[in-house]
């Protein structure tokens, strides 16, 4: 029997990413329909709807095989702009679960404030540019969508706008976007200066024989890393990450850290697997691939550092993110002509996918704190699981898992991902991983400590539960749970999808 | 059809019921929950005479039942439970499940009449005792063997310390766990060589590890790693490894010395330990896989020096103690010391034959014990008794015939089996192995200590005059501590009958049952006659054509000679201490030849320093290095977070110094500005 889905027209292929478009439009004609009365519930529903049928719809082409080796290959559109695969499903799975606890969690957290509408189309807006990047077939479309992404997900950093953390976090966060979009386009100018197309395929037979212009198409090829190190937060990139992470709406940390930045690593590893192919840039002297060993190194290492000295909850997350963009990073280092590295490349998105999980979990959990009104330093924490014990044994499994201790999905993603590294020959990245990681598990136990060993300071005043929250906290809880019985399918349709793109 | 074998498994999982049933719901018992243990050890009793009766009609089993580790693929190790049910094994299920009952019985009166608290948890440890002991006899493989022989130590060691609000017990109970520990170590060192060497570790059927060694040094076997040693030296030490679990369990020298501080245990306790259960599972373990060892004539001479040293060793010992448990223990030591000898000399049968007696008859004296100390109100010492003969005559004459069994006097159990094992180490020591000779002479001096002690023990217990007022008037025992010893006392005199060579060679009428039962079965691979045969070509033992009644008669002499010494000695009615007679060998042997002094020593000057040492390094090299890290790296995140200074134009600033130097860098390297 015919797949369904290969008997619809083939635009339908980027239908997930419509869907995301659709619902921002819709909770904008909601909202001008009726703008003066605030409905929290229906609003947070139409998003969460929006998502959860974005994330079916995306899940059923992923299993069905939509766009993937077995079916016929990548869908192109538009003259190979936009490409449907494997990569740009799996990453709008990736992208649509977290915009789903998101929306979930928003409903607690932005009770009786105003432009709730305009709060969750942005949100959507965002999600459909982060869906976009992971489809982008050429570099034209990688910048658009970019900024899809980051234009929303400004004003979102700044939506607290009487709350001068928010508002000065934002707009530190658009000028360092501005810079680095600036950067990335001046990159995106010099390829195209050197190869003479902005399709990632024209990019890359062109690009091996560049001849005397190797110098333009090199630096073009380390801007367009930076623009992309920028929206990874990787260094030196990183700066605006733990300022936005902290002064944002703790949702919107949760979603810019997860989502956001798996979108970057989706658009990087398109462009990189697909437009500078290693066996042809490699032998002119770009080895794009020690580069961002280096970055991966110095990202983990330095995120992990700064995240043991925090007293800040959620900055010290800001940073353990900053360190976990470093992992992620892996799947663009350990590579080489010829080396495993589509298993690579798979592991590094089978940890953003159950990173996604544990990560929105914890700045969650973070929102839901916010929420009570209880501190935001370690010290606030202590003996919180006297009083919420559910919800902190969520956060002990976030912490743990983003740790990457067993029982927990953490565990088995940062093991494939080292493991691979390994089997690529890169040992000695892997070795760093692992090192950084247990220093990882000093500020993450420091969490739990607080929160279960320590004696409360004072009395919490949590009030009645916030049930949005709630939900979207455990959902993440058993979403990194179960990714740990799901990881071999995860990791196995990773790596199928990503080794599409070194074929 | 459904047979016994189907049945088996609930030989084993009857009495871990018990335990269950003990613990969770010991407290509201009646008993503290002493009859679920005697229905349960009862009903594993008759299985396991069921079973007797199956492998009797040439039946065995040998079963795989549950594979809990797989490795992928064909050629793998698989790490398995099974059940292994021959004639030892069979004749081993009912030794066990017969004294177990018997002991739970006989618990009624120790522990419930005299009023102890904490029964649930005392019949739960008998329970899982009783369990662990059983899973370990149908134990088909080492590995499964392995695991039960240490469920056996973990409940000695909680039965041991039962008491353990008093000073003695929990530090006898340590003792215990700890020596033995020290053997087992080796023990699964060995197990992990066998696999290791093997891939296997079932003691039989196909492929079965001792069948594979067998060929291997017979030149036809696939492939053994032997880690670049000969197979035979391989084998003799995989065979020596495994014997250091052996020797801590059956507390041969120099790993007995855990045995008679286990003495603080409750008595119950120390029958089934001695008797049936802990002690006895180290020489079962030699028996279960004699099919290795008799390929190895080194390893078959070091058990057999052991076992014979330790039965001299431990039977002087007995001779000067003063407490009558102390005495029992000793001559557990001793006894068992003749079952390795047996072992050695390549007596499979004598050594299975005194396995069984031994269990019937110091399970009788233990018990016999237990009721002297219910009516002494708990006081051990032999001088405050006397003259219990009159006032305790189920309990004299029970204990009398597990006595003249012990001393193996004719006809009671010990003599045949004693003599047997005896027989075995003098025809092959003459046979052309002199070193068997050493190990017969020590054998047979022991023999005359084992007359004395146990006579001596006798005499100061049950004869003469009573030495204190409750030796006067003791307290009475009911029918449930004489009921086991009457059974006990009945099979301590009559057991030895399935076994009388000596009569069959004067008479010429066929009398050796046991011989019987286990040279055939539908396993050759673990007869008595197929090991028989591994000792004639592999360990090139040879008999010589001594008569079995003659080498009886010595020994019998000798025994006899022990008891009329003691006789003289103590059967008086005013016996006194002659020991001071003996001079410095009297503190020698009461202080237990200073063993305990020297482990103590070895602890306190080698152990203790080196364990310092390492202590040191960890405190100073280890920890220093990861407190070292962590300040550094606490330290080097103070100082990362200093970049981070809130100020955008910084930021802007270090990006894009970043870039430039990435740029510069790569461009450098890469060659693209030339």
């Amino acid at each position: 029997m015919t797949p369904l889905q290969t008997q619809l027209p083939t635009w339908t292929a980027v239908a997930p990413t419509l869907l995301l478009g659709l619902t921002a439009l819709v909770l904008l004609l909601v909202d001008s329909i009726d703008p003066d009365s605030t409905r929290p519930g229906a609003l947070a529903g139409i998003a969460t709807l929006g998502s959860l049928a974005t994330l079916a719809v995306a899940g059923w082409f992923l299993l069905a095989g939509t766009g993937q080796t077995g079916s016929g290959g990548a869908i192109e559109l538009y003259g190979g702009s936009l490409v449907v695969d494997g990569l740009s499903l799996f990453f709008t799975v990736v992208v649509a679960s977290v915009v789903a606890m998101v929306s979930l969690a928003s409903y607690d957290y932005l009770r009786d404030r105003t432009y709730q509408a305009e709060f969750y189309s942005l949100v959507l807006l965002a999600a459909t540019g982060m869906s976009l990047m992971g489809s982008s077939g050429s570099l034209a479309t990688v910048f658009i969508s970019l900024e899809l992404a980051s234009l929303p997900s400004y004003a979102l950093v700044a939506f607290l706008k009487d709350n001068r953390g928010s508002v000065e976090a934002g707009l530190k966060y658009f000028l360092v976007g501005a810079v680095s979009s600036a950067v990335l386009t001046f990159g995106i100018s010099l390829v195209y200066a050197a190869t003479g197309s902005l399709l990632l395929a024209d990019v890359a037979s062109a690009v091996g024989s560049a001849g005397d212009l190797v110098g333009i198409a090199g630096v073009g090829i380390v801007m367009i890393a930076g623009g992309f190190a920028f929206k990874t937060a990787s260094v030196p990139f990183h700066f605006w990450a733990p300022e936005a992470y902290e002064g944002a709406p703790a949702p919107i940390s949760a979603f810019l850290s997860s989502a956001s930045k798996a979108a970057g690593f989706a658009v990087a590893f398109r462009v990189f697997a697909v437009g500078f192919p290693l066996d042809a840039v490699v032998p002119m002297g770009i080895d794009w691939s020690l580069l961002f060993a280096i970055l991966a190194v110095v990202t983990m290492t330095l995120g992990n550092f700064a995240a043991a000295t925090q007293e800040n909850v959620k900055r010290m997350l800001a940073y353990s993110s900053v360190g976990h963009a470093g992992y992620a990073l892996i799947g663009l280092a350990a590579l080489s002509g010829g080396g495993p590295n589509g298993n690579v490349m798979g592991a590094s998105m089978a940890h953003l996918l159950v990173y996604g999980f544990m990560n929105t979990g914890a700045f969650l959990f973070i929102a839901m704190v916010e929420h009570w009104e209880v501190g935001r330093t370690f010290e606030d924490y202590n003996g919180l699981a006297t009083r919420a014990p559910a919800a902190c044994l969520a956060m002990t499994v976030f912490m743990f898992s983003l740790a990457g201790l067993p029982p927990f999905g953490g565990f088995l993603s940062k093991y494939a991902l080292f493991y691979e590294a390994i089997q690529g020959g890169f040992w000695w990245l892997a070795a760093v991983g692992a090192i950084n990681s247990a220093l990882s598990l000093f500020y993450y136990s420091r969490v739990v400590k607080a929160m279960w060993i320590e004696d409360p300071t004072g009395e919490f005043d949590l009030g009645a539960t916030p049930v949005g929250l709630y939900a979207a906290v455990m959902v993440a809880a058993v979403g990194t749970l179960l990714l740990l019985p799901a990881f071999g399918p995860v990791v196995e349709t990773a790596q199928s999808a990503a080794t599409a793109l070194f074929a | 059809m459904v047979g016994a074998f189907d049945y088996a498994p609930a030989i084993v999982l009857l009495p871990f019921l018990s335990f269950l049933v003990a613990l969770a719901g010991g407290k509201y018992l009646p008993k503290g929950g002493a009859f679920g243990g005697i229905a349960a050890t009862a009903g594993s009793l008759v299985l396991s005479a069921w079973v007797f009766l199956t492998v009797s009609a040439g039946n065995a089993y040998n079963e795989t039942l549950y594979t809990w580790v797989a490795g992928a693929g064909e050629e793998t190790t698989r790490l398995t439970f099974g059940l292994l049910l021959d004639p030892l094994a069979a004749m081993m299920l009912l030794i066990v499940s017969l004294v177990a009952l018997l002991v739970h019985v006989f618990s009624l009166g120790y522990m419930n009449d005299e009023g102890e608290t904490g029964l649930p948890r005392y019949y739960a440890g008998l329970g899982l005792f009783t369990a662990s002991m059983l899973g370990f006899v149908v134990a088909d493989n080492l590995l499964m063997a392995f695991m039960f022989f240490e469920l056996v130590g973990l409940c000695s060691y909680l039965l041991i310390g039962f008491w353990f609000r008093d000073s003695g017990p929990p530090s006898a109970a340590k003792k215990a766990f700890l020596v033995t520990r020290f053997g087992d170590y080796f023990f699964l060192v060995g197990v992990v060589a066998v696999f290791a060497t093997f891939g296997t570790a079932k003691f039989a059927g196909e492929g079965a590890f001792p069948v594979i060694a067998e060929e291997a040094l017979a030149g036809s076997a696939a492939e053994v790693t032997t880690f670049g040693f000969a197979p035979e030296t391989w084998f003799t030490i995989l065979g020596l490894l495994i014997l250091g679990g052996v020797i801590g369990k059956s507390a041969q020298f120099p790993l007995h010395t855990w045995l008679p501080d286990a003495m603080e245990g409750p008595t119950p306790v120390s029958a089934l330990i001695h008797a049936a259960t802990m002690v006895a599972a180290g020489v079962y373990l030699v028996a279960r896989m004699y099919g290795f060892y008799a390929l190895s004539p080194t390893a078959l001479g070091i058990i057999a020096l052991v076992g014979g040293f330790t039965a001299l060793f431990a039977a002087t010992m007995g001779v000067v103690k003063r407490e009558i448990k102390q005495v029992l223990a000793y001559s557990t030591i001793s006894q068992y010391g003749y079952m390795m000898l047996g072992l050695g000399a390549g007596g499979y049968v004598a050594a299975s034959f005194h396995l069984l007696t031994h269990a019937f008859f110091k399970a009788l004296l233990f018990l016999g014990a237990g009721a002297v100390i219910i009516a002494m109100h708990h006081d051990e010492d032999m001088w405050n008794m006397g003259g219990l003969k009159e006032r305790m005559p189920v309990t004299y004459y029970t204990f009398l015939s597990g006595s003249l069994a012990l001393a193996g006097i004719v006809p009671f159990a010990g003599f045949w089996s004693k003599d047997e094992v005896l027989y075995e180490a003098l025809v092959h020591g003459l046979g052309g192995s002199p070193l068997l000779l050493a190990g017969y002479a020590m054998g047979l001096v022991a023999v005359f200590f084992t007359g004395f002690y146990t006579f001596r023990m006798v005499f100061l217990t049950f004869h003469g005059e009573p030495r204190t007022e409750v030796a006067r008037d003791p307290h009475g025992v009911r029918w449930n501590v004489k009921g086991p010893l009457v059974v006990l006392g009945i099979l301590a005199a009559t057991i030895g009958f399935v076994n009388m060579v000596p009569v069959q060679d004067l008479t010429g009428i066929h009398l050796e049952f046991l011989h019987d039962w286990l040279a055939h079965g539908e396993l050759s691979a673990l007869t008595a006659e197929h090991y028989g045969e591994l000792l004639h070509d592999y360990a090139h033992y040879t008999s010589a054509d001594v008569a079995s009644y003659v080498a009886g008669a010595v020994s019998l002499a000798l025994a006899l000679a022990g008891a009329g010494l003691a006789h003289v000695l103590y059967n008086v009615p005013e016996p006194t201490e002659h020991t001071a007679k003996l001079g410095a060998v009297k503190d020698l042997w009461y202080n237990n030849y200073y063993q305990d002094e020297y482990q103590i020593w070895i602890a306190t000057s080698v152990v203790l320093p080196l364990s310092r040492l390492a202590d040191k390094f960890d405190q100073g090299v280890v920890d220093g290095v990861v407190n070292g890290v962590s300040s550094v790296s606490l330290f080097a995140g103070s100082r990362i977070r200093r970049i981070q200074t809130g100020v955008v134009s910084n930021y802007a600033a270090l990006l894009t110094l970043g870039l430039t130097a990435l740029l510069v860098v790569f461009g450098v390297l890469g060659g693209w500005f030339v």
